[in-house]
């Protein structure tokens, strides 16, 4: 996803991870976590002079 | 959260059947229980402002469904045009509208024309001012440069055209404007039995 923004032409791309985001479904939540699932927020600028 | 390599039309046709279902589920019995959290409690895991949660129509709080907060870093200033890409049933469009004031103008994008009409009525219970479009993310029905700020929360990872949805979303933004997005990602290429599953995928 990092990488598809700054690709699209994005700037300034920060990420940080949403600490309290888990699933609800303790076996979801053991799922997800194998495949590295994780909530971030993402900002990001398009250049001022795009 | 990575593009799969081909994308079959009628699988992507089924998942935006699922997604339609799913969400349409969480706004219409917020009670029932879901793989993730909802409603008042998921927006107080996220440490969404205790006086937004008690300002903001219920409805609007109990079919909340995002993964974050984009709020705590959209810096919102009076004025500004902001999307909030995938509104759902409001609450994020209507905490926007709070912060852009009356001179500001906040446009919604929901899949589903039913949720688009729950949440212009319940930004109009509070006052809030929410022009809500029905339409896809891969497809934003905006002109070019049109818009401020972009706010989506748990929406992009549903696409299967994620790089395309970007694409999108860098169209409609004006030079120098921004965008706060909360979402799900992964480490991981998610297996083909996942990805071809559409109630895993919208889930």
């Amino acid at each position: 996803m990092f990488r598809l923004v700054e690709e699209t032409g994005f700037t300034k791309v920060r990420s940080a991870v949403v600490p309290r985001f888990r699933f609800r479904k303790a076996a979801t939540q053991a799922s997800a976590e194998a495949f590295g699932v994780k909530a971030v927020v993402m900002t990001a600028l398009k250049p001022a002079g795009a | 959260m990575t593009e799969p390599a081909e994308i079959p039309a009628s699988l992507e046709g089924v998942l935006k059947d699922e997604i339609l279902r799913m969400y349409q589920e969480v706004a219409d019995n917020p009670d029932s229980e879901f793989h993730f959290y909802h409603g008042r409690e998921a927006a107080e895991l996220f440490e969404y402002d205790a006086e937004w949660l008690a300002r903001a129509p219920g409805g609007a709080v109990d079919s909340f469904a995002g993964v974050g907060n984009p709020h705590l870093r959209s810096r919102l200033q009076p004025g500004e045009t902001v999307l909030d890409l995938g509104s759902g049933a409001g609450l994020d469009s209507i905490i926007a509208s709070w912060q852009v004031g009356p001179a500001g103008n906040v446009i919604g994008l929901d899949l589903n024309p039913s949720m688009c009409l729950k949440a212009q009525a319940h930004a109009a219970s509070t006052g809030a001012r929410l022009d809500c479009r029905t339409g896809s993310m891969e497809n934003i029905p905006l002109p070019d440069a049109s818009v401020d700020v972009v706010l989506s929360n748990g929406v992009i990872n549903l696409s299967f055209r994620k790089r395309r949805v970007l694409e999108e979303l860098y169209r409609v933004l004006k030079p120098g404007g921004r965008m706060s997005i909360a979402d799900i990602v992964s480490a991981k290429q998610l297996s083909q039995s996942i990805v071809n599953d559409p109630k895993l995928w919208a889930s």
